[in-house]
């Protein structure tokens, strides 16, 4: 075996040992909040109240409140995030002001989502006065995840083979009409990613909410416009600092368990979408 | 385009309008149909045990959230009209008072607790049961750093603070500093609420930190405060015969005359359910029944 | 001039009102404090609520973490990155590549969760200290975090540079290592740095799981460099200390210009980020 030969073995072998490395650290992370977490779930940990403050009972309304503020903020954001992303493919034709638009997404992207979570506050919570409740808490994260929606309907509508919007033009479709019978239809998949991706997101966001929308105890499912709700992200929070109560632990890392299973479902969901949309596309 | 970009801009100013006008102000029977109650992590048990209380009585028909945050949220939030109720382990200073000085804030105990000073559990076993106000004033301006120079074993101290505006803080700098914004340069760590506390002292073997007396336990115990040549034990019965030194009020803080459902929850915290609430929570009632 | 075309040039305008907002709303509500103390805001090291802000102990702390984190993830994410683009069947790949945008999933509570119950006392015990909430145990957590964007961004830098190089240097009798080396990475060098910026921008403006571990004192220790001593980043104080001040008052404000700070240094990171990024879309 020449030298350079064995230089590429040991470097292949050094890398591959750095890629395992990052696989088990985060595998590492999957199976500790399993370990700890599979336990404390069972089924009247699923479907009862918790109790006791957070040390006994189950996740019921936690469930319940991350479900309502996700699937809240996705409705509100998805007409808009269409909208956004149907102008920049149909009509946005100068190429400087999409270059624009799209670095703007990029970086609320990035924005730290407490600065939604304190601005949002007093715009929606304090001017608009819809104070501590699930309304500010779905719209904070409408605004939140605006960006993963645009960006992945984007992507999809431009993905679209041209093809399709000959055979609609020169049916003399309308663009009304080439949207709602071409374009949403055929980058379907790419919207329900984008989607699962934004649900995902908001599921998993504790900062932008936590005083916010939610509340620990007092109100189960929110009946006014201005009710809090329990989620689970925050009932987390506040039992991870009571790590001295082995049964708040316990109830921390069953939720966590459960928190950490929706956003996994959510994502994988995303990726066979996105997966399928990449098929069709190709076809 | 530039006519289009116009009337999007119209149309968007229209929509923040609208929203504006039509944003859920809640009307009057659903704002008192609930009750909000943020604050003071000490005062939250009896809070939330009272509440529950309350609401089974009323059949529901009403509902009241309560929530954490320290003495300070609490008193912001009564004051700002974010929440119904504040909950707070000590007094209003005179900078919160003149802030919030506009409908005026009326302070209203149902309780009274101690802050005890507290170390883990390995320091007290190995020797060191009673500090005296300077020893406890010498670590937090971090002269002393380590047990050893106290009677304990050799180890650094781990001194914990808590947030500026905590109600245990200021009760417990007052006692030591004479002042209750005191600056702590010894200070390692610093820790929002009672459990966060709790959990921190309990899981360090040289910690000293400051809780109310209704968190101390096996884990977590409190030193007695050597005053010239007596000691001071933290017990609930010291504290009723107002013999251990550092003690307060638990008050619940209400901007302007209390009205209505709140009324009616401030009446039941302070009848004898709600005193029983506070007795069964570790802590002493204003009026024993 | 149609009803489809003004409703969702409407809708654009909506994100963009949005960004523009929230950047005006900063500098609004922090201009009384920046007004009041000037440079001494940014470069003073105390911070007592009511008398004075100064902002440098959070700065540092966020820069602190942050480097810590990408100390220590860089080795790893950049090596699996190489190894996942160059070395692995285009099957074994999308395996990785798919994983990882999984993990990127991961929410921060959960890395507090690990890192309140597991991580602090790991670190407390194997280094010997007196406690584990520490600049070190916040850089750790984030470095983990970040993990999964830079590898898998670094990755698509690699993975898109275009055949004609591989081919041009495989045929010039460069073996698969020095070609890796010589014209592989260069090439995608810009877009491994984008990728690491934006993994910077997301570890910076993470709240929760640093706020948890990072011990909340706003101090610089000493010396600066002591990754075992306690701090606060920028982020963690605004999730402390906001809910006492909300809407008014010189706090508020106060906490409002570390969020302006906050918010562009993120945006500088994420807007270099993507601009590296760019060829690589």
């Amino acid at each position: 075996m020449s030298q350079e030969e064995l230089l590429e073995k040991f470097v292949r072998g050094f890398l591959g040992i750095l890629s395992l490395l990052a696989i088990s650290l985060l595998l590492l992370i999957l199976g500790a909040v399993f370990w700890q977490g599979a336990p404390a779930i069972d089924w009247e940990f699923l479907t009862q109240a918790s109790s006791d403050f957070g040390a006994s009972g189950g996740i019921l309304y936690q469930t319940a409140g991350t479900l309502i503020l996700m699937t809240g903020a996705v409705a509100v954001a998805l007409p808009v995030a269409l909208g956004t992303a149907l102008f920049q493919t149909e009509y946005l034709k100068s190429d400087r002001l999409k270059k624009i638009s799209r670095n703007l997404f990029y970086s609320l992207n990035g924005m730290p989502t407490i600065l939604f979570g304190l601005v949002g506050y007093m715009v929606f919570g304090v001017y608009l006065e819809a104070g501590v409740s699930w309304l500010t808490g779905t719209l904070i994260l409408a605004v939140m995840i605006l960006p993963t929606l645009q960006v992945s309907f984007q992507q999809a509508v431009e993905a679209l083979p041209e093809k399709y919007r000959d055979a609609g033009m020169a049916l003399g479709l309308s663009p009304v009409a080439m949207t709602c019978s071409i374009i949403i239809p055929q980058s379907l998949f790419g919207i329900i990613t984008g989607v699962l991706l934004g649900l995902a997101r908001a599921a998993g966001e504790t900062a932008a909410i936590m005083f916010t929308a939610t509340t620990f105890s007092g109100v189960l499912l929110p009946r006014t416009w201005t009710d809090p709700v329990p989620t689970l992200q925050t009932h987390i929070l506040v039992l991870a600092q009571e790590a001295l109560n082995p049964k708040a632990v316990a109830q921390a890392w069953g939720a966590g368990l459960v928190l950490l299973s929706l956003t996994f479902i959510l994502i994988a969901g995303a990726l066979f979408c996105r997966s399928r949309m990449r098929m069709e596309s190709e076809r | 385009m530039k006519k289009s970009f116009f009337i999007s801009l119209s149309a968007t100013v229209l929509w923040l309008l609208t929203g504006i006008a039509y944003s859920p102000n809640g009307n009057a029977e659903e704002k008192a149909s609930r009750i909000t109650v943020v604050g003071s992590t000490t005062v939250l048990p009896i809070a939330t045990r009272a509440a529950e209380k309350f609401v089974e009585k009323k059949n529901g028909g009403i509902s009241i959230t309560v929530n954490g945050g320290g003495s300070g949220v609490g008193i912001q939030s009564a004051g700002s009209g974010r929440a119904d109720i504040g909950m707070a382990s000590r007094n209003i200073t005179p900078r919160e008072r003149k802030r919030f000085q506009n409908p005026g804030l009326r302070v209203l105990p149902v309780g009274r607790d101690a802050v005890v000073c507290v170390i883990s559990s390995e320091v007290y076993s190995a020797g060191v049961q009673a500090l005296s106000k300077e020893q406890i004033g010498d670590i937090y301006l971090g002269k002393i750093k380590n047990w050893q120079e106290l009677g304990g074993p050799d180890r650094e101290i781990v001194v914990i603070d808590k947030e500026r505006h905590r109600g245990t803080r200021h009760v417990f700098m007052k006692y030591v500093f004479g002042n209750e914004n005191a600056r702590t340069p010894g200070a390692r760590l610093v820790t929002g609420s009672n459990n966060e506390e709790q959990t921190k002292i309990a899981q360090s073997d040289s910690a000293i930190g400051m809780l109310s007396l209704a968190w101390i336990n096996d884990d977590v115990v409190g030193v007695g405060i050597r005053e010239g040549d007596e000691i001071i034990e933290p017990t609930l019965e010291n504290v009723r015969r107002n013999r251990f030194p550092i003690a307060r009020d638990l008050n619940l803080i209400v901007a302007g005359e209390p009205l209505g459902r709140v009324k009616e929850f401030v009446e039941f915290m302070l009848g004898p359910e709600g005193q029983n609430i506070v007795a069964e929570s570790g802590y002493i009632p204003v009026h024993p029944n | 001039m149609d009803f489809f075309r003004i409703s969702t040039a409407f809708m654009a305008l909506i994100s963009l009102v949005l960004i523009a907002g929230l950047f005006a709303f900063l500098v609004l509500q922090s201009a009384p404090v920046l007004a009041g103390q000037q440079w001494s805001f940014l470069l003073g090291q105390d911070w007592w609520a009511g008398e004075v802000y100064g902002a440098l102990p959070m700065i540092y702390g966020s820069l602190m973490v942050t480097g810590v984190a990408l100390v220590m993830v860089l080795p790893v994410a950049i090596g699996g990155a190489v190894f996942t683009s160059e070395f692995l069947s285009p099957n074994q790949r999308l395996w990785v590549k798919a994983m990882m945008e999984l993990f990127a999933g991961i929410p921060g509570i959960i890395y507090g969760l690990l890192g309140v119950a597991l991580l602090a006392g790991w670190v407390k015990d194997s280094f010997g200290l007196i406690d584990g909430n520490t600049i070190l145990t916040a850089g750790l957590l984030l470095g983990i975090m970040i993990l999964p964007t830079i590898l898998t961004l670094s990755e698509d830098a690699l993975h898109a540079v275009p055949g004609q190089y591989r081919d041009t240097s495989l045929s010039l009798g460069l073996t698969k290592l020095q070609m890796i080396k010589s014209a592989v990475i260069p090439v995608a060098l810009p877009g491994i740095a984008g990728a690491i910026f934006l993994g910077l921008g997301r570890a910076m403006g993470e709240t929760i799981a640093v706020m948890l571990v990072i011990g909340g004192l706003d101090k610089i220790a000493e010396p600066w460099y002591d990754l075992f001593a306690p701090a606060q980043s920028i982020a963690s104080k605004l999730g402390r200390e906001a809910a006492e001040a909300i809407g008014s008052g010189q706090q508020w404000s106060a906490l409002m210009a570390l969020g302006l700070i906050l918010f562009l240094l993120v945006m500088i990171l994420t807007f270099m980020g993507n601009l590296l990024l760019k060829r690589v879309r």
